[in-house]
C-alpha cells in the first residue's frame, strides 16, 4: 500500500516539476546563461555588450510577438521571414518618399500578406501550416522580383533609427518593448485577446458561442504579417542596406522557437509574451556565448535543438496529464 | 472465459448454432415486456425480478435458464451460425463499452443491430471485423473459435463490412477500384484493361448498378460508390460469409436504398450472414429477419424480428416499460408553466440534405419544449440549425416574430437564441480557460468598452451566475476543465443566461453529469422556463424528456411525425410516436392549436 | 541566390516535427549557396570590366578528336547557356551578362536557361536546350555531382561541354572538355598574402566564414590559413564563425567579436558582404577607419568603395566575366585546336592603390 501511494506521489511531484519548468524555465534558462557568461566569457559584463544583444535580439522578438498570437490561435505562420523580405524590398523601392512613406508602405504591405493567409485559413480552410507555407515562398519571390539584389540605403534617417539611441537604449530597443507591452496589453485586456485564446484552446466551442472566429483569425495573421514588415523595416535601418535574398532567412523557425521556448504551448489557447521575449532573449544569448567562445557553427544550431527539445518535451509531459 | 467474471444467471441467450425459438405471442407480464420483450425468442432473456427505481440497464438479466439455450437445441429448425460471439466484454478506460454481449449471425439472414447511443453496437461491430480485440469473450466463425487480428485478416477470411463513407481512391476509375490490386493481366504482366472493364461492368450489374466503369469513382452517387465498396469487399474476400454494413443508408437517396435492398435480398438468398445497423425502423422491418438490441453495453433482447412489434423494439431500446404509469417522477422537473400566448421561437420548414426535412416547430416564453426521438432523428441537427450552427437548405427561424438569418451562429445569438450544445466537452467549454473566461465568453463584446474588457463588469456577471448556479469552483479562475461534468454544464449555463437569451436549446443538458448536478440541472431549466425564456429540451432520457416538457414534438428519420400536447405527454404515446409506421394517424394526433395545452403533471 | 521552395520544405519538416533535430538540418544552408556574392553593386551592371586572364598553368589538354565531336564554325553554331542560380547577386549578373555580350559579339546564337537554384530543372533546361539544337553548351553547375543523364544525352550528340565557375565530378575530355574558374584556394592564400601586408604579420585575427559544407568556403578558408601559418606565425587566428556569406550575418558576428576580443587586429572575411556586414558593426561600435583590418574576396564594387573610404584594406577578386574565355575555348575546340581541361584563371585585386582608379571595373 505504502509502495503504492509512493509510485502514485512521484508522478504528481515531477508534473509540479515539469509545470515549474514550463512556466518559469525559460527564466532560469536565461538567468543560468548570464550567471555562465558573466563568469566565462570576457567583456561580457559591459553595457556595449547588452546594447549589442538587445539590438540583435530586437527584430526576433518582435516577430515572435506576431507568433506567438499565430500559435496562441492553434495556428502558425511560416511567413514572417519571407514578410521581412518584402518589407525591406518595399523599403528600398519606397525610400525616394522618405522612411516614413517607406515604413507605411512595407506596414501596408505585410497586412496584405497577413490578410491572404488569415483569409485563406478562416475562410478556405486551409491549414495555417499550409496557407503560410504558401506565402512563406510567394512573399520572398515577390521581394526578389520586387528588388532582384542588395540595394545600399542611404538614408540619415534610416541611419539614425539603426544606431541611435535614447537614454542609453537604442530605438530598436525601445521599439521592441513597447511593441511587446502593447501586444501583452491586448492579449490580456481586450476582448479580442480572449476570443483568440478561447478559439485556439477550442475551436468548435469558440463558434457555437458566436466568437467572430473568422475576424479574430484574420487580425491575428495580419498583425503578424505587420509585425514582420516593422521588423524587416527595423533589420534594414540598422545593416543601412535592403538584402531581399537573406534577410529573415529562418526567422520563422527562430521566432517559433522563442515562443515555444516561452511556454506558450503548441496546441493553442494560452499566449505567454513575457516568456516569448525571454524565449527570443534565451536563444540570443545561448548564440552569442557559443561565438564568443567561438564554438563550432553547428553547435549553436545543436544548442538551440536541444533548448526546443527540453521545451517542447515539458509541455508534452504536461500536456499527458 | 467470459462466464468466469459473470454472475452464473448472465448466461447468453444463445451460443453458436443457437436457440432463437419463433416468437412466441407477447406475454402480458409487464416484468417481462420490460428487458425481454414479447418476441424474445429465448425464454431467459427476459428480467423476472421486479426492480424499480434504477432501470436503465442495470438489471438486464438473460435469464437463469439461459442454459437451456445450448449448441444444437433447435439446431435442425435453425440457419446455422456462421458467425457468433459470447460473453464478449470490452473495456476502454473508465467505460465499460461491452459488458458479456452475445451475438450470432446466421446464414442467409438478415440480422439488425440496434441501440441507442453508447449501446455498444460500434464497439461490437469492431469486435466482429477485427478492428478491437475482445478483453473477454470468445468469437466463433465457421464453427470454430476464430479471432481476427486486424480488419484485413477478417476480410481475409470472407468478412466485409461497408460503412458510412466510402474508403475508395476517389480519382480512380470504377474499374480500377474494384479490382485494385487483382486487376487482370496480360502475358508480360501489362494490365488487361478490356477484360478489367468488362469483368467490373458484370460485377456491378449484380448489385444494380450501371455505370461508366471507366469513369473516376468520385462521380458517382455516394450509393453507387457504396455498391462499388460492397461488390469489391465481398469479391476480394473470394468467399464471404458474413457482410456488416453500418447505417449504409444514412447518405442514400430513396432510389439508392431500394438497390440497396436489392442487393441485401441477394446476399441472402446466397447464403451470407448480413449483419444491418440503422436506426431507421422502417428499414429494419423492411429488410432484417433478426434483431438484437444493446443497452448500455449490454443485451438485451434478440430474436426474429417479425412478431415482435415496433413499439416493443421502441421501449427494448430505449430501456422503458410500456404501461407502467408511475405515481411520481423520478425528475426535479415539476412540469408545468404558464406559457405566453405568442411563440418566442418560431422554426418553420427546416430542411438540411440527408438530415431534415421541412421540420417546423414553435416554442412559446414559459414554455419547455421537447424533441423526442431516436437517435439519429434529427434532434441534435433541429437544435444547431436553429442556432445557426448548420447551414440549412431550405427553412425560416423567427424569433419573437423578427426573422433570423439561418446558417449564423452570431446572427442567431443577437436574436436571442442559446444552444447548450449535446457534446459539451469538445463544443462547449473551452477547457483551458477560467471559470470566469468561459462565463464571459460569449458576452464579452457587451461587457467591453472599444475593445477593452471591463473586468469589473464581468467580476460581476461571474459572481452573480456563480452563486445562482451553484457553480463549485475552487475559485473563478480555476480551468473549466477541471470540474465536474455538472458544474461544466452549469458554466454553459451561465455563459448563455449571461447573454439574456429569449430561447435556450438544451441538448442533452444532463448527460454524462451524476445524479445530484443532474437534478440541479432539470430544477434550474424549470425556474428558467418560469421566468418566461423558452426552452427547447432534448434528452436520450425518456423520463427527462417526459417530465421536462410541457409539449413534445417527436422526430423520425429528419421529420417531424408527431407532437404530444396536455395529458399525451407520457411515456407511452412517445414510444408509439416513435414506433409508429409512416402511415398517416398511426401517429399521435399534433394538436397544433393546443396553445395553453398543458402537460400532464407528475407529481 | 537562396533555394526557397527547399527552405520551405525545410521548414515544413522542421516545425511539423517540432523537433529540433531538424531545425539543425534547417539551418545549414546547403552548398547550393554559391560563392556567396550576395549583390553589392549598386544598379548599373556592366558586362565590361576587367577581362579573365588564365594563370599560366599547364595542365592536360583536350582536342576535338579525343573527344569524339567534329570539327565545326563557331559563328554559325548555336551555343546553349545553363546558368544555375537567378541573378540575383552581382556574380550571376556579371556571369550571365558576360556570355550574352560575348555571344552577341560573336555573332552566335544563344540559348539561354536559368535553373533557379533547382537541380532538377537544370537537368531539364540542359536537356531542353540540348532538344532545342544547341551544338555546344556552356554550363553554370549548381552541383556537383548527378550529371550522367545530361552528360549521357550530349555524349549521343557529341556535343561539347563547357563548364564555368565550378566543376563537374566526370572525366575532361570525355564527359565535358574543359572546366574554367578560379582557384578557390589561391584567392585564400592571397587574402592572407594581404592580411599580412596589413597587420605586419602580428596580431590576433578572425575569420568570417561563408556557407559551412560548400566548396568555396573549405577553399578559401584553407588557403588562407595555410599561408599565415607557412609566411606568418605571428598572426594568430582566434575567431572562425559562419556569416553565411551574408552582411547581416557578418554585421551580427563582428558584434559580439568586437565585444569579446577588442583586441582584434584583423578580419578575413571570404566574400565582400560580410566584409561589408563587418564594417558596419565596426562603424556601430565607433571603430575609427583602419582600426581593424579588413580583406575579403569578390571585387564587387561596394566593397572596393570601402577600400577608397579607408575601411576595408584589399579585395581579391573572384572574376565572373567567363563570356570572353568559355568562347575563345569553345571557338578553338571546334577548330580542332588544343584546349586546356583546367582553365584556371588569373583574378585580379584590388587595394588602395588600384581601387580608386579600378572602381569602375568591379561588379
Amino acid at each position: 500500500m505504502a509502495d503504492l501511494t509512493l509510485r502514485r506521489a512521484l508522478p504528481a511531484d515531477r508534473e509540479r516539476v515539469l509545470r515549474w519548468l514550463q512556466e518559469y524555465g525559460v527564466y532560469l534558462g536565461v538567468a543560468l546563461l548570464l550567471l555562465v557568461n558573466i563568469a566565462f566569457t570576457p567583456h561580457f559584463l559591459s553595457a556595449e555588450n547588452f546594447r549589442t544583444q538587445a539590438v540583435q535580439v530586437a527584430p526576433v522578438v518582435i516577430v515572435a510577438l506576431g507568433m506567438a498570437l499565430a500559435i496562441g490561435s492553434e495556428g502558425v505562420d511560416l511567413s514572417v521571414g519571407s514578410v521581412m523580405a518584402l518589407s525591406t524590398s518595399l523599403v528600398a523601392l519606397y525610400m525616394g518618399y522618405g522612411p516614413w512613406i517607406a515604413l507605411i508602405v512595407a506596414v501596408v504591405g505585410g497586412a496584405a500578406v497577413g490578410l491572404v493567409n488569415g483569409s485563406l485559413i478562416a475562410f478556405i480552410g486551409v491549414q495555417p501550416i499550409v496557407a503560410t507555407l504558401a506565402l512563406m515562398v510567394g512573399a520572398r519571390g515577390l521581394a526578389l522580383v520586387l528588388l532582384p539584389q542588395l540595394e545600399d540605403i542611404r538614408d540619415p534617417g534610416m541611419a539614425t533609427l539603426g544606431s541611435g539611441e535614447f537614454a542609453g537604449v537604442p530605438y530598436v530597443v525601445l521599439i521592441a518593448a513597447a511593441l511587446a507591452l502593447v501586444v501583452a496589453f491586448v492579449v490580456r485586456r481586450t476582448t479580442f485577446g480572449r476570443q483568440l485564446l478561447a478559439i485556439g484552446d477550442s475551436r468548435p466551442a469558440a463558434k457555437l458561442a458566436g466568437l467572430p472566429v473568422r475576424r479574430v483569425l484574420i487580425v491575428v495573421y495580419v498583425v503578424c504579417g505587420v509585425l514582420a514588415a516593422v521588423a524587416g523595416f527595423l533589420a534594414t535601418a540598422r545593416l543601412s542596406a535592403s538584402d531581399p535574398t537573406s534577410l529573415g532567412n529562418l526567422m520563422e523557425l527562430s521566432a517559433i522557437t522563442a515562443v515555444v521556448v516561452g511556454g506558450t504551448p503548441l496546441t493553442g489557447g494560452r499566449v505567454r509574451i513575457g516568456g516569448t521575449v525571454a524565449g527570443a532573449v534565451l536563444i540570443q544569448l545561448l548564440t552569442a556565448t557559443l561565438i564568443k567562445h567561438d564554438l563550432e557553427p553547428s553547435w549553436t544550431q545543436i544548442a538551440q535543438a536541444v533548448v526546443i527539445i527540453l521545451a517542447v518535451y515539458a509541455a508534452r509531459e504536461r500536456g499527458k496529464r | 472465459m467470459a462466464a468466469a467474471n459473470e454472475p452464473p444467471e448472465r448466461h447468453g441467450p444463445d451460443g453458436p448454432g443457437g436457440p432463437a425459438r419463433p416468437a412466441g405471442p407477447p406475454p402480458a407480464d409487464a416484468r417481462d415486456v420490460r428487458d425481454g420483450g414479447p418476441g424474445d425468442a429465448v425464454p431467459g432473456a427476459r428480467d423476472r425480478e421486479a426492480d424499480d427505481g434504477v432501470r436503465i440497464g442495470k438489471d438486464v438479466r438473460i435469464g437463469k435458464d439461459g442454459r437451456a439455450g445450448e449448441d444444437g437445441r433447435d439446431g435442425a429448425e435453425q440457419r446455422p451460425a456462421v458467425l457468433s460471439v459470447r460473453g464478449l466484454t470490452k473495456r476502454f478506460p473508465g467505460v465499460l463499452a461491452l459488458d458479456g454481449v452475445d451475438f450470432t449471425a446466421r446464414a442467409g439472414e438478415v440480422h439488425a443491430l440496434v441501440g441507442e447511443n453508447g449501446a455498444g453496437k460500434s464497439t461490437l461491430i469492431k469486435v466482429l471485423t477485427g478492428v478491437y480485440r475482445p478483453d473477454e469473450g470468445e468469437l466463433s466463425y465457421r464453427g470454430e473459435p476464430a479471432s481476427f487480428a486486424t480488419p484485413l485478416a477478417a476480410q481475409q477470411a470472407g468478412i466485409s463490412t461497408i460503412y458510412q463513407e466510402v474508403n475508395l481512391i476517389p480519382l480512380m476509375s470504377v474499374a480500377r477500384n474494384l479490382l485494385l490490386g487483382r486487376e487482370p493481366r496480360r502475358r508480360g504482366g501489362l494490365i488487361d484493361f478490356g477484360r478489367m472493364h468488362r469483368e467490373s461492368e458484370r460485377m456491378l450489374l449484380d448489385y444494380g448498378v450501371r455505370v461508366d466503369v471507366r469513369r473516376p469513382l468520385a462521380e458517382l452517387g455516394v450509393g453507387a460508390q457504396q455498391m462499388v465498396a460492397l461488390a469489391r469487399a465481398v469479391s476480394a474476400a473470394g468467399r464471404t460469409d458474413v457482410v456488416v454494413m453500418d447505417e449504409p443508408t444514412s447518405s442514400l437517396e430513396p432510389r439508392e436504398v431500394e438497390t440497396l435492398f436489392g442487393v441485401i435480398g441477394r446476399l441472402r438468398a446466397d447464403g451470407v450472414a448480413v449483419v444491418y445497423v440503422s436506426h431507421r425502423l422502417d428499414e429494419l422491418y423492411a429488410v432484417c429477419d433478426a434483431v438484437t438490441v444493446l443497452r448500455d453495453g449490454r443485451l438485451v433482447h434478440t430474436g426474429p424480428l417479425a412478431g415482435l412489434d415496433r413499439l416493443r423494439l421502441v421501449s427494448l431500446m430505449l430501456g422503458r416499460e410500456m404501461g407502467e404509469v408511475r405515481a411520481e417522477g423520478l425528475t426535479k422537473f415539476t412540469g408545468d408553466h404558464g406559457t405566453g400566448e405568442e411563440p418566442v421561437l418560431r422554426a418553420e420548414g427546416l430542411t438540411r440534405r440527408h438530415e431534415l426535412h421541412d421540420v417546423s416547430l414553435e416554442v412559446r416564453p414559459g414554455e419547455v419544449v421537447g424533441l423526442g426521438g431516436l437517435l439519429g432523428s434529427g434532434r441534435t441537427e433541429t437544435a444547431k440549425a436553429i442556432a445557426g450552427a448548420l447551414p440549412l437548405g431550405a427553412g425560416r427561424v423567427t424569433v419573437a416574430g423578427a426573422p433570423v438569418r439561418t446558417g449564423s451562429t452570431p446572427a442567431a445569438i443577437r436574436a436571442g437564441i442559446s444552444l447548450l450544445p449535446e457534446d459539451r466537452k469538445s463544443e462547449g467549454i473551452v477547457p483551458g480557460l477560467s471559470v470566469r473566461e468561459n462565463i464571459a465568453l460569449a458576452a464579452l463584446p457587451r461587457m467591453s468598452r472599444y475593445g477593452l474588457v471591463s473586468e469589473a463588469r464581468i467580476d460581476a456577471v461571474v459572481e452573480t451566475f456563480v452563486s445562482r448556479l451553484r457553480i463549485k469552483a475552487a475559485s473563478p479562475h480555476q480551468k473549466v476543465g477541471e470540474l465536474s461534468g455538472g458544474n461544466q454544464q452549469k458554466v454553459l449555463l451561465a455563459r448563455w443566461l449571461a447573454m439574456q437569451p429569449k430561447v435556450l436549446l438544451l441538448d442533452e443538458p444532463t448527460r454524462g453529469i451524476d445524479v445530484g448536478a443532474k437534478a440541479e440541472v432539470q430544477k434550474l431549466v424549470d425556474e428558467l422556463a418560469e421566468d418566461g425564456l423558452g426552452v427547447l429540451l432534448i434528452s436520450s432520457d425518456v423520463e427527462e424528456l417526459i417530465e421536462g416538457s410541457d409539449r413534445v414534438v417527436v422526430l423520425r428519420d429528419g421529420a417531424v411525425v408527431g407532437e404530444l400536447t396536455g395529458d399525451d405527454v407520457t411515456e407511452d404515446r412517445l414510444m408509439e410516436a416513435i414506433a409508429a409506421a409512416a402511415e398517416p394517424g398511426t401517429a399521435p394526433a399534433p394538436a397544433p392549436g393546443a396553445a395553453g395545452a398543458k402537460a400532464a403533471g407528475h407529481g | 541566390m537562396k533555394p526557397h521552395a527547399r527552405t520551405a520544405a525545410r521548414t515544413l519538416l522542421a516545425v511539423a516535427l517540432s523537433a529540433s533535430l531538424a531545425l539543425a538540418a534547417g539551418c545549414a544552408k546547403s552548398e547550393d549557396d554559391d560563392e556567396g556574392s550576395t549583390g553589392a553593386a549598386a544598379g548599373s551592371e556592366e558586362a565590361k570590366g576587367s577581362e579573365q586572364k588564365v594563370s599560366g598553368g599547364s595542365g592536360p589538354t583536350c582536342v576535338i578528336g579525343d573527344y569524339g565531336a567534329e570539327e565545326i564554325d563557331l559563328a554559325g553554331a548555336t551555343v546553349g547557356f545553363s546558368q544555375s542560380e537567378k541573378e540575383a547577386n552581382p556574380f550571376r549578373i556579371a556571369e550571365t551578362a558576360s556570355i550574352k555580350a560575348e555571344a552577341e559579339e560573336r555573332g552566335v546564337e544563344l540559348l539561354a536557361a536559368n535553373a533557379q537554384s533547382q537541380f532538377s530543372k537544370q537537368i531539364s533546361d540542359v536537356q531542353d536546350l540540348i532538344a532545342k539544337g544547341a551544338d555546344l553548351l556552356v554550363i553554370a553547375p549548381l552541383n556537383s555531382d548527378g550529371w550522367d543523364p545530361v552528360l549521357k544525352s550530349a555524349a549521343d550528340k557529341k556535343i561539347p561541354i563547357v563548364t564555368i565557375d565550378r566543376k563537374i565530378n566526370a572525366e575532361p575530355c570525355k564527359d565535358y572538355v574543359s572546366f574554367i574558374g578560379s582557384d578557390f584556394t589561391e584567392q585564400g592564400k592571397r587574402a592572407a598574402d594581404k592580411m599580412i601586408e596589413a597587420t605586419g604579420g602580428k596580431g590576433e585575427i578572425a575569420i568570417l566564414l561563408g556557407t559551412p559544407g560548400n566548396n568555396v568556403t573549405t577553399e578559401r578558408t584553407k588557403g588562407f590559413k595555410d599561408r599565415i601559418a607557412e609566411k606568418a606565425p605571428d598572426l594568430k587566428v582566434v575567431f572562425e564563425q559562419t556569416g553565411e556569406f551574408a552582411r547581416e550575418k557578418g554585421q551580427q558576428v563582428t558584434e559580439q567579436l568586437i565585444q569579446s576580443n577588442p583586441e582584434i587586429t584583423g578580419i578575413y572575411a571570404e566574400n565582400d558582404e560580410m566584409g561589408l556586414g563587418a564594417v558596419n558593426a565596426l562603424k556601430g561600435a565607433g571603430k575609427e577607419p583602419g582600426a581593424v583590418k579588413i580583406v575579403t574576396i569578390d571585387g564587387t564594387r561596394n566593397a572596393v568603395q570601402g577600400i577608397v573610404d579607408g575601411w576595408i584594406d584589399a579585395v581579391i577578386e573572384s572574376n565572373p566575366r567567363f563570356g570572353p574565355l568559355a568562347f575563345e575555348t569553345l571557338d578553338a575546340f571546334t577548330k580542332g585546336e588544343e584546349v586546356g581541361q583546367d582553365i584556371v584563371i588569373e583574378d585580379s585585386e584590388y587595394t588602395a592603390d588600384n581601387a580608386e582608379a579600378d572602381l569602375g571595373k568591379a561588379f
